[in-house]
């Protein structure tokens, strides 16, 4: 072949290949998705549905039937077609509800009677499922109480620092479930910075989390999900435009009524949003349940844990079935309603705020006072937590000390192989996050493509996209485990075998593209689809207009996509834990669940190296211009 | 260069027969070096006709060929078009040589002129020379429209495709470029095809152009032909003003035919001569339901045959006449004269003056 023919020949081919480029993506991110994500689910599916080969219902009736998974629902569900016995059980517990009115001396120390309504339930057994759907219900309670007030403050008060903290909101969403729970430790354990602070007053030490573990629970649920809430008002009041309230007020409404009548219907949308996202994300918890609360809080997920800890797949899969279908159903609602909101979204419009302390006097308004009341709150709640885990990993009881960092170092200067060593797990955090980058953003990517492109349809890509966020790490987590380490036998003597580190970043790349392709959509989906076919025009084909043209207009979200997907693959813990059992391929999130077991001041000095990881690594992916949406 | 030919095309969106029709069964050829014009209300389907010959819409049926070769098959980036949309759609990311220069590294002759060397010469062409390091955004519209057209024209595409172009712009600038735009394609003589919902836009800048309704062709001919014989009431009412009649006809005789319109009767120049449709227009039917148009500078207040007293309404001040509207038996009229008119203003026209549709 002649040189000329040979350039020819490789332009031929290189164009044959970009033309493609496309394609051949949007076909690896299918079948990365058909690996990790869709044949791990309908394994733990099968293994629901089949004993001994044969498919039953069987594990679906031991458990449904099961007063300790389902609670009273047990007998409805054992025999439904006796509504007589269930109706009659039911009246029987209404009647049995007494209403009483006594006189209480509920403050301490004083004698004031106060008439005191009483009202006596006989106990419900709840179940498993009936808890884990009590907790998730008190989480979003308390998240959306404690977020609302950050709302208002954002949106109406202006202060130094209103815009870092409102960019800050997005923080704890990202920051692994372990390192919240031993921040939460370090904050209200019996040797915790609370008991510290209040051991200067003479007060306790109380044991905060043995007493009510269920407290702390929740409250970390709202450490988490709280700023979710704040940050999904925030954007809806900000939306609000002023005109339409001064336009109520011009017609003669007061500042409550228009109050009522303009901002709350168009806050309340935003406000159910984050609550349902609260409760899913509650719902499915398991990090933070494991490790403050243990066995006795048992969620469905960390149930399932304990099966597969006990090497009871058969179970754990029917419970992850059913805990599936229920989540699903939630982020089905959640999709419908965010779909049916959609019309509520605008630009923010320039809204006048107030100066949150303008001067001494307004200070001392009730208002100021509550809001700085709500300050301190939050102060124990959000910053607590970070701030006494690095303080934390310092200090014993008696002041500063080195101990903590000093076993990790011996740890691995020492450690036998098979103990935990802190620097395989914070090169093997770091090296997955980043393979784990490389992975997900051009999935990402490449789903919001063709998304976009797809239009009206695109919604059943969007609903595809969010099943990973539907689906729990654990359930996700056992399938890769029966599926994919076990290895599944394929036809000719092959088996379909994937582990280790590979099989972890695929699990965590499946885990992170829907924040790179929730990103990338909004922004890919407003710009001139001129723009590509004036490319097209002057003759790149579809990969290179891609190439050339939308990717650097959508660079911001592809960013935050990043940076996201980087920062999920940090502190994914659920479906590592189960990968990563008896291997070498341990992360930080791990690591510091196995430290966690022993002694506390390890796990919380693991926890800070996590933290500094995780937060330099937000800091460095905002120095190169990204822009967070959730 | 070019010759453009849709054979049948047509375009429905959906997947079934209830699917909304955007083109039906269209037929056009487009001359070589022709300007071309589409012209129509929004939703007429010019557009859709444009991105299917640029390749961004597949037709449903039909071919689209350039020079008797079949394009079905060619994707956008293997036509040679060259493209200006309405938003101008430059690349915010690039300078304005980046983007003149962007269609170049794909053409594969190797006789090309150094890429700077094109651009610097496109953008002298659009009396942009010396803004290449600009970037889009610190262009006025204007600039940025003639950017859109240098960057099309630099790869020398086989057809040039506008779609409105000039819509963003302010009246006064708009005429300008058009000038300019029409400068360039006749010194170039490349075939284009000019989308515009702008009647007057169309009839001034084309060497023939298209009205289209509805998915379909109304009519196609030469600035004059569409003017001032509309074939169909739509062409009638659309391009221009104009005064559309309905009528039954009475008696024709003698090269005349006599219309009753309300209680008013008209004599017109016989269609039979004039066009040949009252022949097919035979039936008792068709005779009852017989349209004709004047256009209002037919309309004079010096004509003696077929006069009718006009309510004025309102009158708009053009500088070198007067648009008057006004009624005649509640139906809407409109006049061009020199002067402002009473309230009541009797008209006329000659019969060789009415156009029947």
């Amino acid at each position: 072949m002649s040189p000329a023919g040979r350039t020819v020949f490789v332009d031929r081919a290189r164009d044959c290949l970009e033309r493609r480029a496309l394609w051949l993506t949007a076909l690896a991110t299918a079948a990365v998705l058909v690996a990790m994500l869709y044949l791990p689910v309908s394994i733990v599916f099968a293994n629901a549905i089949l004993a001994d080969g044969a498919v039953t219902l069987e594990h679906f009736a031991d458990v449904l039937t099961d007063p300790f998974y389902v609670g009273v629902l047990a007998d409805v569900f054992a025999d439904p077609l006796a509504i007589g016995t269930h109706l009659a059980s039911l009246a029987g517990w209404l009647g049995a509800i007494s209403l009483s009115i006594s006189l209480e001396y509920p403050i301490p120390g004083t004698d004031v009677p106060i008439p005191w309504l009483a009202v006596e339930t006989p106990g419900v057994r709840t179940g498993l499922f009936g808890f884990t759907a009590y907790q998730a219900a008190l989480s979003t309670v308390a998240s959306v109480a404690l977020g609302l007030p950050a709302a208002y403050v954002l949106a109406n008060y202006e202060f130094a620092g209103r815009r870092t903290l409102r960019s800050l909101t997005i923080v704890p969403f990202v920051l692994p479930g372990i390192m919240v729970a031993v921040g939460f430790y370090a904050m209200f354990g019996r040797a915790g910075t609370l008991n510290s602070i209040l051991g200067v007053v003479g007060l306790g030490p109380f044991p905060f989390v043995e007493t009510n573990p269920l407290a702390i629970v929740v409250l970390a649920h709202a450490f988490y999900n709280a700023p979710l809430v704040a940050r999904i008002t925030v954007a809806a009041w900000e939306s609000v435009d002023r005109r339409a309230v001064e336009t109520a007020r011009s017609l003669g409404a007061g500042e409550r009524r228009a109050f009522r009548d303009v901002v709350v219907p168009q806050l309340a949308p935003a406000i159910l949003t984050g609550a349902l996202l609260t409760f899913i994300f509650t719902f499915m918890t398991f990090p933070i349940v494991l490790a403050l609360g243990g066995l006795g809080l048992a969620t469905v997920e960390v149930w399932i844990y304990d099966r597969i800890q006990r090497l009871d797949y058969a179970e754990a899969a029917t419970l992850a079935v059913l805990e599936t279908i229920l989540s699903l159903g939630l982020t089905y609602a959640y999709l419908r309603y965010e779909s049916a909101q959609a019309g509520f979204s605008r630009a923010a419009t320039d809204r006048p705020r107030e100066a949150l302390f303008p001067d001494l006097e307004t200070m001392l308004s009730p208002k100021r006072l509550a809001i700085g009341a709500y300050g301190v709150v939050a102060l124990v709640v959000f910053v607590g937590p970070m701030a006494s885990l690095v303080v934390g990993s310092f200090t014993d009881g008696s002041g500063f000390t080195l101990r903590n960092y000093a076993f990790l170092l011996e740890r691995q200067l020492d450690g036998a192989s098979f103990q935990t060593r802190p620097l395989p797990a914070i090169r093997n955090s770091l090296l997955f996050g980043l393979a784990t980058l490389l992975v997900a953003v051009p999935m990402g990517v490449v789903i919001s493509v063709l998304t976009v492109r797809a239009g009206r349809s695109g919604t059943v890509v969007d609903t595809l996209a969010m099943l990973p966020l539907a689906v729990s790490g654990i359930v996700f987590g056992i399938g890769l485990l029966q599926g994919l380490v076990f290895g599944i036998a394929l036809p000719g003597g092959w088996r379909l075998q994937i582990t280790g580190a590979v099989a972890i970043v695929a699990a965590h790349a499946v885990a992170a593209y829907p924040f790179v392709t929730r990103n990338v959509s909004p922004l890919l989906s407003s710009l001139d689809p001129a723009m590509v076919e004036s490319a097209r025009a002057l003759g790149a084909s579809r990969y290179r207009a891609l190439i050339d043209v939308e990717l650097p207009l959508v660079a911001s979200g592809i960013v935050a996509g990043a940076a996201f997907a980087f920062a999920i693959s940090i502190g994914e813990f659920s479906s590592t834990v189960i990968l990563a059992s008896g291997s070498e391929s341990y992360t930080m999130p791990v690591a510091v669940e196995r430290y966690l077991g022993r002694r506390s001041g390890p796990a919380i000095a693991m926890g800070t190296l996590l933290l500094v990881v995780t937060a330099v690594s937000f800091v460095v992916i905002e120095r190169v211009g990204g822009r967070y949406e959730l | 260069m070019t010759e453009l030919r849709l054979e049948g095309v047509s375009k429905r969106y959906g997947d079934r027969d209830d699917g909304t029709t955007a083109l039906c069964s269209v037929d056009l050829t487009v001359r070589d070096g022709e300007f071309f014009t589409l012209v129509g209300p929004s939703g007429c389907g010019k557009t859709t006709t444009l991105r299917t010959v640029a390749g961004f819409e597949t037709p449903t049926e039909g071919t689209v060929s350039f020079d008797g070769e079949s394009m079905t098959d060619v994707p956008p980036e293997r036509r040679d078009v060259g493209v200006v949309f309405q938003s101008y759609a430059l690349f915010p990311h690039m300078t304005v040589a980046e983007n003149v220069g962007y269609g170049l590294q794909f053409r594969e002759s190797t006789e090309r002129k150094p890429t700077d060397e094109r651009v610097d010469e496109l953008l002298e062409l659009v009396d942009l020379s010396g803004m290449g390091e600009r970037s889009p955004d610190q262009l006025s519209g204007g600039q940025q429209q003639r950017v859109a057209l240098a960057r099309a024209l630099a790869p020398e595409p086989d057809l040039l495709l506008l779609d409105e172009p000039m819509s963003a712009l302010d009246a006064r600038l708009r005429e300008s470029l058009r000038l300019q735009l029409k400068r360039i394609q006749s010194a170039l003589e490349i075939t284009t095809v000019y989308v515009t919902h702008d009647q007057a836009e169309a009839l001034a800048v084309s060497d023939r152009l298209a009205v289209m309704n509805r998915g379909r062709l109304e009519q196609v001919g030469t600035p004059q032909e569409i003017y001032h014989e509309p074939e169909t009431r739509f062409v009638a009412e659309f391009v221009g003003d104009n005064n559309v009649f309905d009528g039954t006809v009475r008696a024709t005789n003698d090269g005349r035919t006599t219309v009753a319109v309300g209680d008013a009767t008209f004599e017109l120049a016989s269609p039979a001569v004039d066009g040949g449709a009252l022949e097919s227009a035979a039936s008792a039917d068709d005779r009852d339901r017989f349209g004709f148009c004047v256009r209002p500078d037919a309309l004079s207040r010096d004509a003696d045959r077929n006069r009718f007293d006009v309510t004025v309404e309102t009158c708009e001040f053009l500088g070198e006449s007067v648009r008057v509207h006004g009624r005649w038996n509640e139906l809407p009229i409109v006049l061009r004269l020199s002067d402002v008119p009473d309230d009541v203003v009797t008209v006329g026209f000659d019969p060789d003056d009415a156009h029947v549709l």
